[in-house]
């Protein structure tokens, strides 16, 4: 009971990578446009995202070292800066539009206009990173953050015609009215934010945070097999929402009443209810989440005292580098740009990021000075470098997509 | 460079095998994490400071083999990866004599606290971090 | 001097002949560790014929995975040896000059 309570860690990982403000709208979006033709995609980014997080999570429980402070020792500090920068905006960008989207998410619930909710999304992130234990962090936002699935109750609630949603799931076809552009551009873009690499930042530094030694190993593999295909199965159940709500009625997705259209048909004002509480905790954990992540990322790289295990006066440069990264997001919100809009440009620097970030993990995780006889075994490393080699071909092929198709519009 | 004909000495001897420890500096040291005695990190192995030789001219034959005086850090960081070279009064000295253990983390005898390459961590705390409420609070 | 002005730099033989970069620079520590190490002496250079770029571990001959990264390095860094000190005759601006008469050894690290 103790080990499913352990879990929180990597469900509240895999919600920042599956179900922050940006993928509940792509997620909707694709579901109104493919139906389920793309789903495949979420469960290959699932199997890649449990690959490598595993893999991160036990250099962190056998070696004590996170992610950043590999990927610095590894590559040294010309790549590891090309991975801080493109990694620290795309922390950046989603702390931006994770702020925004809890203050959408109370619109929702309260009729006041959203930019008034904003500086108390801003304070109620910071309080938490400032003061808030991890686990307590973890635990809270993790368990709330469940109430998501409603999405797949709501599915059930909708009675959709099983065979055709399964037929569009298994033998996948860009549908008609779509380019083949367009649909690979948002296959990469699903890839990507499955596998966004602030994930294993978080995970791995969060196994540090909750001091995991070697006999955590299989605490670590529960976190993961469970956490990503729960992230999965949620992502799956938005697309089918919209897929069978949307996708016939034509109603294109813009924002995220559009998102909770199905769930409010299905369920009613309760479901609805529920659906807001989680779209909060979901935002809120991937805000925590991107906010942390960009701490771990700076102080790691750079060799800088951190965590939250420790006083903030211990860690100064880690909680003074967050404390400017809320306030750079909302000083980008305070221009009145569309939040959802800022996470579609982190597809750019995911190309840079995610195969700087994923080679060294394989590289240390096969390391025997790190990871004593904990290293990898063959079928992980057959894995990993068929992952490796998917993740370059959709790197190089991310941009060139994204300016064909005008970001997928 | 690349006009430049390379030879290739014809025959690799076996490597004589020192007793002691072996460290390959880019390998083993550079970019490593470095730990205080309580096991807080203060920096990274940004640049290692040798005794010699004297750039640019000749060794005489018996010469005794330059040791290790300093871990750098600091300023000489950006110098790595956009070159240059910051003058020697900017670099900050981890002397080699206060490096406890070499591993996959470089581990000091010293405390953090007493030493110039967390100067920026303690300025921080003091004037920004102390101030806000409950920056000093166990969390 | 530092270690980076040595990283990277051009590595000639007695001759002249240009032989290749330094890509790492070998240290041994003699004593056994007490409670602070003891002095870290220079025992040689290694030297790749075609870049200087890291390793990335892979220049430790136990280890041989994933495949086929590892090989891939190793590849690229195929023809690499180690010079000792001894055999230095200059160091600086220009790169490193070796005696002539410098013995190559094999650079793989064994442990």
């Amino acid at each position: 009971m103790k080990r499913l309570l352990g879990v929180a860690l990597g469900i509240l990982t895999a919600i920042g990578g599956f179900v922050d403000i940006g993928d509940l709208v792509t997620n909707a979006v694709v579901g109104s446009r493919f139906g389920m033709s793309l789903a495949w995609v979420v469960l290959v980014g699932v199997v890649g995202i449990c690959l490598f997080a595993n893999m991160s999570g036990r250099v962190a429980a056998v070696s004590g070292r996170a992610t950043f402070e590999v990927i610095r020792e590894r590559l040294g500090p010309r790549a590891g800066l090309a991975n801080l920068g493109a990694s620290f905006l795309i922390n950046v960008m989603t702390v931006t539009a994770e702020i925004g989207g809890i203050a959408l998410a109370l619109q929702l619930a309260s009729g006041v206009a959203y930019i008034l909710w904003v500086p108390f999304a801003l304070l109620a992130v910071w309080l938490v990173v400032w003061r808030v234990k991890f686990s307590i962090m973890e635990n809270v936002t993790g368990l709330v953050g469940l109430s998501l699935v409603v999405f797949a109750v709501a599915l059930f609630l909708l009675k959709p015609d099983w065979g055709a949603l399964a037929g569009q799931a298994f033998s996948p076809s860009v549908p008609a009215q779509e380019g083949a552009g367009v649909y690979w551009y948002y296959a990469i873009a699903l890839f990507g934010a499955a596998m966004t690499p602030y994930e294993v930042f978080f995970f791995s530094s969060g196994a540090v945070e909750e001091r995991w030694k070697i006999k955590d190993l299989a605490q670590s593999r529960l976190n993961v097999l469970l956490g990503f295909p729960l992230g999965g199965l949620l992502s799956i159940a938005i697309a089918g929402c919209a897929a069978v709500v949307l996708l016939p009625a034509g109603i294109s997705v813009t924002s995220l009443s559009q998102v909770a259209l199905p769930v409010a048909q299905a369920g009613g004002q309760l479901a609805l209810a529920v659906l807001i509480l989680g779209v909060v905790a979901a935002t809120f954990g991937a805000a925590l989440e991107t906010t942390l992540s960009s701490g771990y990322t700076l102080a790691q790289f750079f060799g800088w005292s951190w965590g939250k295990f420790r006083r903030p006066a211990q860690a100064a440069r880690f909680h003074v580098s967050m404390i400017v990264v809320l306030l750079a997001g909302v000083a980008v919100l305070a221009t009145g740009v569309d939040p959802i809009l800022v996470t579609e440009y982190s597809v750019v620097f995911s190309a840079i990021a995610l195969p700087l970030t994923y080679l060294p993990i394989l590289i240390v995780a096969n390391d025997p000075q790190y990871m004593g006889k904990h290293v990898n075994n063959r079928a992980v490393n057959i894995a990993g470098v068929i992952y490796l080699f998917v993740i370059l071909v959709a790197s190089l092929a991310a941009i060139p997509l994204m300016i064909a198709t005008g970001a997928g519009a | 460079m690349s006009e430049r004909k390379r030879v290739q000495p014809r025959q690799l001897h076996a490597a004589p095998s020192p007793a002691g420890l072996v460290l390959d500096a880019q390998l083993h040291l550079l970019d490593r994490q470095m730990l205080d005695v309580d096991g807080v990190p203060v920096t990274t192995v940004d640049d290692i400071e040798l005794s010699g030789p004297e750039p640019n001219e000749e060794i005489p034959e018996g010469t005794a083999p330059p040791q290790i005086t300093a871990l750098l850090t600091g300023p000489v960081l950006g110098t790595r990866i956009f070159g240059g070279r910051p003058p020697s009064s900017r670099l900050i000295r981890i002397p080699w004599k206060v490096v406890a253990g070499v591993d996959t983390v470089v581990t000091l005898g010293v405390r953090a606290d007493s030493m110039d390459a967390s100067w920026v961590e303690r300025w921080l705390r003091n004037h920004v971090i102390a101030r806000i409420p409950g920056g000093s609070h166990e969390p | 001097m530092n270690l980076s002005d040595m990283l990277g730099s051009d590595v000639l033989d007695g001759a002249g002949e240009r032989l290749g970069e330094v890509s790492d620079v070998r240290f041994a520590l003699d004593a056994g560790a007490g409670q602070l190490l003891s002095p870290a002496r220079l025992v040689g250079i290694v030297v790749s014929p075609r870049t200087a770029s890291s390793f990335l571990g892979y220049e430790r001959q136990e280890i041989s995975q994933p495949w086929p990264v590892a090989q891939l390095l190793r590849w690229r860094h195929r023809g690499s040896f180690l010079v000792l000190w001894e055999d230095i005759a200059v160091m600086g601006s220009e790169g490193v000059r070796l005696r002539s008469g410098f013995t190559a050894y094999d650079a793989r690290l064994t442990r």
